[in-house]
């Protein structure tokens, strides 16, 4: 700003100074002009006279610094000059001065001389013998004039400069303070200057429209972060190198994180070999990419998505999902698959065997009806199986009627013991039915049916020869609970979680000459949940397993309703 | 200048990170084919290891190039002069894994019943060695030590196995050479076991510019 205004004002004053200068120079010259024309005339008249009196010896003597001396004759020709030889000069009749001496005794002129090369005033004086006198004398040219004047106007420049450069100097502090005291805050709330108004209004239209603006940006992130943090997916934003910019809370908790991790390599937080492969293949070659890795037993699904600009992968976005149901479901499915061809395959080998045997007459007479007996039990254990798999296949697609009715306990169980005595008896196992009188439930008959029965099936063919089966049915408040304990081998720890599992066994060696098929505890497992009761397992190996199946009273209200 | 040599950093411990990982990858396959008896298990490794080779001269040369150029002290100097150590641990981890998977290869060992033991060893050498890159990866000064105590483990494991293994000796000879082999893969898991404890007190160097000399 000094320099501004130090510029400006430097400007200003100097196109003032010249033109003072000029105008100056311009009225000295010709006053010097007029000065000097008086000079040399007064000085051409003495030397008229000298010369008059003296003869043309006074000119000789004379010391002539400045002044030139010239005589002529009366025709033009040079007699004498004081700057030159006199035969060598040319003829100066048609001299202006020199002519209108001739003529009125006096002249005068000014001009260029060609001789010397300066401006002369010339004044020249006719004698009294008819010679004319000439006096020379070097006009001050307006250059000499100015030359003289030129250190003083520099001078006075320079000091002017100085006091202008602190005139500027105090001219801008005194403009600016002002400014600098302006609350840009409250930019409307300032009156110092009315010319800077509109550049207030423009800041406050600005600085409003940076609030809005930053306001909407951080609404935004506050979604963003709300949105990322929350969700039950990891999320992780990588730069083109691979380095983190972000991740949200679930990503850090599975990668174990910890608190610093922008800007970190992405390797050093998970570098399996799978997640490396989709990784290089996201950042070189823009590919998508997915996997499935394991995550403290959990299997979470990698989903790599390059960022690109144009052609150029600037970032890439990892999204990692929990797909552990459906691995574990899918699992499932296909065990469920490979048991069930290998469960019906089984007797499906017995059956042919028996019947090609037959068919090639290789059996004795005596020994057909044993074979015709295996066959028998075979395709009978066929018929339970296909049966089993319909009705857990019924249960999977909720086909089954779940309208409820009023069922009495003790009855059904009483039922099943009788329709089960039979099996009890080969095995020498006492069954025993022990409940408080009446017990009603209301709820799906079937349902309940074929989780007594698979209970208690089980509990007398997983028993030892001649052991006991209690079969224990108690009202309380609010449920019904079924207690189905038996003192067979019992189930080892490792096994108990797993034996609701379709077609698993605990021993997979005997599972054969025990019978069943290995989906009893899947269907009172699915038939319980419809119901929404709760079984319980306690069960020491060598000692006996104890089922314990909690019906809630919800079930019986609901059924009420609907009776 | 500075800007590229942290650059420069950032790459050395990615290409660490990487070769860290291809060990990782190389003694868990070399465990599969012990697992499952697979003499095809050899090739896999041996591609591996061949790439952790590639690795070594990669990330040697880099180091040798910052350490030319950057003249680099302190801190640096440590992490630098470490990787250049700790790399040949590592490609001395693939290549006891290329020789267990060669071992497997032969079929002497693939009916072994007495395996478990020796697969015991085999996953607590890993975690050794998962732990030593994790530490690295983390410049954690407590998971490097975790390491070097777990080697204690590894060490009583190897034990147990040869005395089991002497005494099978003594009471069958038939199977000398099936005995020797489950011998030699023990010992390169022993082995194994070392490098990463080597890893790990390059790690603390790296980390506390205090060098401990092996424990035992």
């Amino acid at each position: 700003m000094t320099r501004q205004i130090f510029k400006h004002m430097l400007i200003l004053i100097t196109v003032a100074l010249l033109v003072a200068f000029t105008a100056v120079l311009g009225i000295l010259y010709s006053y010097f002009g007029v000065v000097q024309e008086g000079q040399v005339k007064a000085e051409a008249k003495l030397a008229a006279q000298a010369v008059e009196a003296e003869g043309i010896s006074y000119l000789e003597n004379l010391d002539p610094d400045t002044t030139r001396v010239t005589l002529v004759a009366s025709d033009g020709q040079v007699i004498y000059d004081s700057e030159a030889d006199a035969s060598t000069l040319e003829n100066h009749a048609d001299r202006p001065e020199i002519k209108e001496a001739l003529v009125s005794g006096e002249g005068m002129s000014t001009r260029f001389s060609g001789t010397l090369l300066k401006s002369f005033v010339y004044c020249a004086e006719r004698l009294s013998d008819g010679t004319v006198l000439r006096i020379a004398e070097p006009r001050d040219t307006a250059l000499n004039i100015a030359a003289g004047m030129v250190p003083f106007v520099l001078m006075l420049l320079i000091i002017l400069m100085v006091c202008m450069w602190f005139a500027a100097r105090r001219v801008a502090a005194r403009i600016t303070e002002p400014l600098n005291r302006l609350d840009l805050d409250h930019p409307m709330e300032n009156d110092e200057y009315e010319e800077i108004s509109p550049l207030l209004k423009r800041i406050y239209a600005q600085q409003k429209q940076i609030a809005d603006e930053k306001g909407r940006l951080v609404r935004i992130e506050r979604d963003f972060t709300a949105v990322t943090q929350h969700m039950a997916e990891g999320l992780i934003l990588l730069d083109e190198e691979g380095r983190v910019l972000n991740m949200n809370n679930k990503a850090g908790k599975l990668l174990n994180a910890g608190d610093v991790y922008i800007g970190m390599d992405i390797l050093a937080l998970e570098r399996r070999e799978k997640f490396r492969e989709i990784l290089a293949g996201a950042l070189e070659e823009g590919e998508h990419g997915e996997a499935i890795l394991p995550y403290d037993r959990l299997s979470y699904q990698v989903d790599v998505t390059p960022v690109m600009d144009g052609k150029k992968v600037i970032g890439t976005v990892v999204l990692l999902f929990d797909v552990t149901e459906r691995e574990t479901a899918e699992q499932m499915r296909r065990e469920f698959t490979a048991n069930v061809s290998h469960e019906l395959k089984t007797p499906l080998h017995t059956i042919s065997g028996c019947a090609e045997m037959l068919e090639s007459g290789g059996v004795r007479p005596e020994d057909q009806k044993k074979f015709v007996h295996l066959i028998y039990t075979q395709v009978q254990r066929m018929i339970t199986l296909v049966q089993d798999i319909l009705y857990i296949s019924h249960l999977d697609e909720g086909a089954v009627d779940m309208s409820c009715s009023r069922i009495d306990m003790c009855l059904m169980a009483d039922k099943v013991i009788e329709s089960l005595s039979q099996e009890a008896e080969k095995k020498h196992v006492g069954v025993s039915l022990d409940s408080d009188g009446e017990v009603i439930y209301y709820g799906v008959a079937r349902l309940t049916e074929s989780i007594i029965f698979n209970l208690i099936d089980n509990a007398i063919k997983y028993n030892k020869e001649g052991g006991e089966v209690h079969v224990r049915l108690r009202a309380a408040a609010h449920t019904i609970t079924l207690q189905v304990s038996d003192n067979g081998i019992g189930i080892p720890e490792e096994d108990q979680t797993r034996i609701f599992e379709r077609f698993y066994r605990v021993d997979k060696s005997r599972s054969r000459e025990i019978g069943g098929t290995g989906l009893g505890l899947a269907i009172v497992k699915h038939a319980a949940m419809l119901q929404n009761a709760q079984i319980r397992l306690d069960s020491q190996p060598g000692r006996g397993s104890t089922f314990t199946v909690v019906f809630p009273e919800k079930a019986t209200d609901e059924a009420e309703a609907a009776v | 200048m500075r800007l590229k040599f942290d650059e420069e950093l950032n790459n050395l411990n990615r290409e660490m990170i990487l070769m860290g990982s291809m060990c990782e990858d190389a003694i868990n396959t070399a465990i599969c084919a012990l697992i499952k008896g697979d003499p095809e298990g050899h090739k896999n490794v041996s591609a591996i290891v061949t790439e952790i080779s590639h690795k070594e001269r990669e990330i040697e040369d880099m180091c040798l190039k910052l350490l030319m150029q950057q003249q680099p002290v302190a801190t640096d100097l440590r992490t630098i002069s470490s990787a250049l150590k700790m790399v040949s641990d590592l490609e001395r981890i693939g290549d006891q894994s290329d020789d267990i998977a060669e071992i497997v290869s032969m079929q002497n060992v693939s009916d072994a019943d007495d395996k478990y033991e020796i697969l015991d060893l085999g996953q607590a050498s890993s975690r050794m060695v998962t732990g030593a890159v994790d530490a690295f990866v983390k410049r954690d000064e407590k998971a490097a030590r975790a390491v070097i105590k777990e080697d204690d483990t590894v060490d009583d494991y190897f034990d147990k196995i040869k005395k089991e293994l002497a005494k099978s000796i003594q009471t069958d000879e038939t199977g000398l050479e099936k005995t020797l082999d489950l011998l030699m893969i023990s010992k390169y898991f022993e082995r194994i076991g070392d490098h990463a404890v080597n890893i790990a007190q390059w790690v603390i160097f790296s980390v506390t510019g205090i060098l401990e000399g092996n424990t035992k």
